[in-house]
């Protein structure tokens, strides 16, 4: 029924994309670390949208994402006496903030799906679809997103790593504290379920 | 629907999903460095959840320890000296012996995460083989954690070793599984509190005896986790086969290490 996709789409996955401004991150982050804080700041700046995100991906709630952001970029400043000179900040951060969202899911009490819902993607005028094909592609969004709802949060983090943050694979391994080796695997496995969730969802939806 | 959609329509349909996720209300950064103010500020007691009146004789020193060990202050780390460490722990030598708060002040967190049925079941949740001290028969209770990964053996009442007056059972086995970078247990000992090298079974550890010890788990970002900040008696660490092992026991140290070498 399902075509084996894993292993097609993740092959399409940069090993080597650099996300982010990794020099300019490590001077910052010395800076940080000798004391100074507007550059502190200014990391914090630069990954506001993604640490949010990524929270919400997890929590489903906005304000919960944007506490679970703040106090991630709160821990992370404590921590950076330990934050190894040189290694990305990115995956480091996205690892804490994650855990800090992970943490306020768990405290709202477990639940099987997230209310995760995302704005209109309003296309350019090159791009914009016809009414059919808009109305196609809306019952797509519609059908992925059920099905990103159920997923395991694991599951959902590690696609929206992929897919909505683009992050390479050496950044995935990092934030998701696992083998480089094993991403493919896990993205494969959540792709896999993401289907079969949607096609699900389809089937309910008639 | 799914089923129908190709792999570059499934891309297409995640990218659009990704650029509609909400991005912040509003800077954060304000918000930040007012919680890092904050967070200098704030007493640590109150994170560890210890009433400041029950623990004035004693406030002084813990503070020294629990600065000195989570690293917020610089000069106070400065004191703490760190002197050594099996694979996931650190161990600071500090200025002073801490004061044990009564134990009914105190509520640090000893046994979370999942109720395991048996040794079997903790080694299926927690994806390493669970080894349990066969000189203590069957645990009375097991509990496996996550970030990162541990799991909690707890021993009740066991004939000849006392229970132990933080911790209130007669041992307690923690087994943590990590990277070797990963920073997962700290410990503060002080100038009461005797450090020495042993091994178990060929295995390297250290035995931690005398006055009790400030003790505390980090997550897996290595952050302390506050709530389990406590003291501790008499420890004896080790490290085998990836996994670091904690026996926390009123016993001696040769008993320490019999009890060690049952683990099977």
């Amino acid at each position: 029924m399902r075509e084996p996709l894993g292993g097609t789409v993740v092959r399409t996955m940069r090993p080597h994309s650099v996300e982010g401004r990794p020099s300019e991150d490590t001077d910052l982050v010395e800076r940080a670390q000798r004391g100074d804080q507007d550059a502190y700041g200014e990391l914090v700046r630069r990954y506001q949208a993604l640490a949010t995100r990524t929270a919400y991906v997890i929590t489903g709630t906005a304000a919960d994402a944007e506490d679970a952001a703040q106090e991630g970029f709160t821990k992370a400043y404590f921590a950076l006496d330990r934050f190894r000179t040189g290694a990305p900040f990115r995956p480091w951060l996205l690892r804490i903030v994650a855990n800090e969202a992970k943490n306020r899911r768990k405290a709202a009490g477990r639940r099987p799906t997230v209310d995760l819902s995302v704005a209109e993607d309003r296309p350019s005028g090159d791009t914009a679809l016809s009414p059919e094909a808009a109305a196609l592609a809306g019952e797509r969004k519609e059908s992925v997103l059920a099905a990103l709802r159920q997923l395991r949060e694991e599951d959902r983090l590690v696609i929206a790593y992929r897919y909505f943050f683009e992050l390479s694979e050496a950044e995935m391994a990092d934030a998701l504290a696992c083998a480089r080796g094993t991403v493919k695997s896990r993205l494969s496995r959540a792709l896999a379920r993401l289907r079969e969730l949607a096609s699900r969802q389809v089937s309910l939806d008639g | 629907m799914a089923e129908h959609m190709d792999e570059r329509e499934l891309e297409r349909t995640l990218a659009q999903i990704g650029r509609g996720l909400p991005p912040p209300s509003r800077d954060l950064w304000p918000l930040v460095r007012a919680r890092i103010a904050s967070g200098r500020k704030r007493p640590w007691w109150l994170s560890v959840g210890l009433p400041r009146v029950a623990l004035a004789p004693a406030l002084v020193t813990l503070l020294v320890l629990a600065v000195a060990a989570i690293g917020l202050t610089t000069n106070l780390v400065a004191d703490a000296e760190r002197i050594l460490g099996l694979r996931g722990v650190q161990i600071f030598k500090v200025p002073e012996t801490p004061t044990p708060p009564p134990s009914t002040q105190a509520s640090p967190v000893l046994f979370t995460g999942t109720r395991a049925l048996s040794v079997a079941d903790a080694s299926k949740i927690a994806g390493f083989v669970v080894q349990a001290p066969a000189a203590l028969g069957d645990p009375d209770a097991i509990y496996v954690d996550a970030s990162p990964t541990r799991v909690t053996l707890v021993f009740s009442s066991r004939p000849g070793i006392p229970p132990a007056a933080q911790i209130g059972v007669s041992a307690l086995v923690v087994e943590i599984r990590g990277a070797v970078d990963q920073q997962l247990m700290g410990k503060a000992i002080g100038p009461g509190t005797t450090l020495e090298p042993v091994e178990v079974s060929g295995a390297p550890g250290f035995w931690l005896a005398g006055s009790p010890h400030l003790f505390f788990l980090r997550d897996a970002n290595g952050v302390p986790q506050m709530e389990t900040l406590r003291l501790a008696e008499n420890t004896l660490l080790w490290e085998r086969g990836g996994v670091t092992y904690r026996l926390e026991a009123q016993v001696t140290r040769d008993e320490a290490i019999r009890i060690a070498s049952s683990f099977r």
